[in-house]
Order: structure tokens, then C-alpha cells, then sequence
């Protein structure tokens, strides 16, 4: 290993250690969302991608199946919906084949 | 279908249609020969000729809305139809059209003395291409925290599918926040800003970075070695704090985990 190397490696190995302890004092970046669909209102869906993708609020109707919302993930499956005189919705992170607009 | 006049210049838009599709881009082209029919055909052929033009200046809104804050309005629409006529889409996805704006910009002579315009589009363009890109789990601490020391000057980072990172003589950050409104002063147009674009939980995420750091991270998602990318950002930049750079790379999901 050349001086030239090793002077390499021992600042690496120190700005790893360094960055990884900042890394993780910092927001975690890996805490992934997930699409959970079924959940949101009519015309609060996520999504604007520039052309061709305006879906962004576009749902028709509430709790669209097909429509969904970035969460935390794990949340969508604890998502549950209710109300008055309906069944319970609960969020899937699959789209699903209810509240469809007609 | 014969006897088109297909008078376009640029040919490109008619393959396969004859005159009807090269007709629709340039607004100097004879009707096609073949629209005929009973009354105002020829009328009707402007109409549509000018909702697939208005059509195209929409996506290309939607694909660059900074761009458009900064021009204006009528300013952008105009040269969009220079884009439109010399770029027509290439492919039925809607969001691959307008891909080379930046450089279609950056050869435009009326916009020669606004350079900044085409970095701007280039960093529009990699955050649209960053929300298309395909998901992936991102480098974490973790995965780096067991490595040998001597490990780490051969190790090579995939960059993450949405990564880019966009170097610039321009205020192209302060330029690309004019998407969430027109500020009361404008940027110093002689400041220099690069970014990194990244898409961490899903969510596109563009952070400005040092020239240094966006030198050292470019290097990486080139595929350079660690070890490098660093010897190299150190000898061009001596302040160049590596931690500082690791960690924002951590932070931001700018990598994935490496092979093996």
C-alpha cells in the first residue's frame, strides 16, 4: 500500500464513521412512504409529474379505490375509515376495486 | 394518399402520415391535399393544428414550471413552438416529450443572453426524470458501518436510478424555486449553484450542494471508486470536507447498496 493509499484510507475511514453518525442523527431518510390507496378525498390524491401525469387531485369521488396518498410506511394496513352508515374503508396498498367514480 | 404538398422543412413530424401529421407542427404549411370534404375542412385542419400546438406548449408547461415563471407566460409559448417545430414527440409517453429542452435552449440564439436558462431546464428535466425513475432501496449507514477500512478507497457506489447532479455557472436553485412563486428580488444572476437531485421516501428532493461536493458525488455516480473520487475532489478542491459530502449522500438516498 502506498503513502499516497494509505493517507486515502485513513481519511475515509474517518469521514465514514463521521458520516454515518450524522446521517443517523439526522430525519431518517430510509423511513420509506408508501402508496396507500383508498384513502384519500376526492380530488387530494398525490401525484403531479408534468405532462401526460396529471393525476394529481384528480380523484372523482372519496376514498377512490384506484387514487391513493403517500404515508408512512406500514400505516396504509392501520388506515381505517369510517363513516357514518358505510361499511369500514380500509387503506390498501394495492389498488382496489371500490368507491370507483361511475 | 398522393399529391401531398408536404412543404415542411424539418420533414420529421409526416413519417408515416404523408402531409396530414407534417401539416400540423408548422403553421406555414399548405392544408394537406387530402383534407377535403364538405364545407370548412381546411378551417377545421387550423383548428386541430393549433390544439395539438397548444397541446404540446401545455406539456411542456407542466414539464418545465419554473421555466415558465421565469419567462413568462407568452415569452415561453413563443419559443416553445420553436421547440415544437425543430422537437416533435417521439414517443406516445407523454412525459418523455420536451427531453431536450435544455439543450434546444442553449442553441437558441434570441435566449443568448440568458444562459442560465438552459441549466434551469436541465435541472427541471433531472427532477422529472427522477420522479419517473424506477424505485430502489437506498444506501443506508448501516450498510457502510461494517466495511473494512481497507475496503473502502475500491468501493464503488451504484448511483440510485433517480440520482443526477447538475453543475452550473447559474443560480439554478434560487432560479427553480421560481415554481413556488416569483420572489420580491430576484437572484444574483453571477452566483454559482449546483444540485443534487434525489428521490428519498419517494418524493423528489433537490438540494443545493458545494461545486466540491457536487464534484465528489458526480465522480461517484460515474462509477469512480471512493478512494478516487476523493484523492481526485481533494487535489482540485483542498476544502472539500468528505464527511460533510458521505453523509448528505446518506442522508438524501443519492446511492444504493453496492453489489456483493
Amino acid at each position: 500500500m502506498s503513502k499516497k493509499t494509505a493517507a486515502t484510507a485513513a481519511i475515509l475511514a474517518g469521514a465514514m464513521t463521521a458520516a454515518i453518525s450524522m446521517a443517523a442523527s439526522t430525519a431518517p431518510a430510509n423511513a420509506a412512504k408508501l402508496k396507500c390507496y383508498g384513502v384519500a378525498l376526492a380530488g387530494q390524491n398525490d401525484c403531479a409529474a408534468g405532462p401526460g401525469t396529471t393525476c394529481a387531485g384528480t380523484s372523482k369521488v372519496d376514498y377512490q379505490g384506484n387514487s391513493w396518498k403517500y404515508v408512512e410506511a406500514n400505516s396504509c394496513d392501520e388506515v381505517v375509515i369510517k363513516v357514518d352508515g358505510q361499511p369500514d374503508r380500509m387503506g390498501s396498498p394495492e389498488p382496489i376495486e371500490r368507491d370507483l367514480p361511475s | 394518399m398522393t399529391g401531398v404538398a408536404s412543404g415542411t422543412e424539418s420533414g420529421t413530424a409526416g413519417a408515416g402520415n404523408g402531409g396530414f401529421a407534417a401539416g400540423l407542427l408548422d403553421p406555414d404549411v399548405e392544408v394537406p391535399a387530402e383534407i377535403s370534404g364538405r364545407r370548412a375542412a381546411t378551417r377545421r385542419y387550423g383548428v386541430y393544428r393549433n390544439n395539438v400546438v397548444v397541446g404540446l406548449i401545455d406539456a411542456l408547461k407542466a414539464a418545465y414550471p419554473s421555466l415558465l415563471v421565469i419567462m413568462g407566460e407568452m415569452n415561453f409559448a413563443r419559443v416553445g413552438r420553436h421547440f415544437i417545430a425543430a422537437h416533435p414527440p417521439r414517443s406516445p409517453m407523454m412525459q418523455d416529450f420536451g427531453a431536450g429542452f435544455a439543450e434546444f435552449l442553449a442553441g437558441f440564439a434570441p435566449l443568448r443572453g440568458s444562459p442560465f436558462l438552459a441549466d434551469v431546464a436541465r435541472l427541471e428535466r433531472a427532477w422529472l426524470e427522477a420522479y419517473h425513475a424506477a424505485d430502489a432501496a437506498p444506501l443506508t449507514g448501516a450498510d457502510l458501518a461494517g466495511l473494512a477500512p481497507e475496503a473502502m478507497a475500491g468501493l464503488v457506489l451504484p448511483a440510485h436510478p433517480a440520482l443526477a447532479v447538475i453543475c452550473s455557472d447559474h443560480p439554478i436553485g434560487d432560479l427553480f424555486a421560481y415554481r413556488f412563486g416569483r420572489p420580491e428580488r430576484g437572484p444574483d444572476l453571477a452566483a454559482s449553484q449546483s444540485a443534487l437531485v434525489t428521490r428519498p421516501e419517494l418524493e423528489v428532493r433537490v438540494t443545493m450542494v458545494t461545486r466540491p461536493q457536487a464534484r465528489f458525488l458526480g465522480s461517484l455516480a460515474a462509477g469512480q471508486p471512493l478512494g478516487e473520487a476523493t484523492e481526485a475532489t481533494l487535489a482540485a478542491e483542498p476544502e472539500f470536507d468528505l464527511a460533510t459530502a458521505l453523509a448528505l449522500a446518506l442522508q438524501s438516498g443519492a446511492f444504493v447498496r453496492p453489489l456483493a
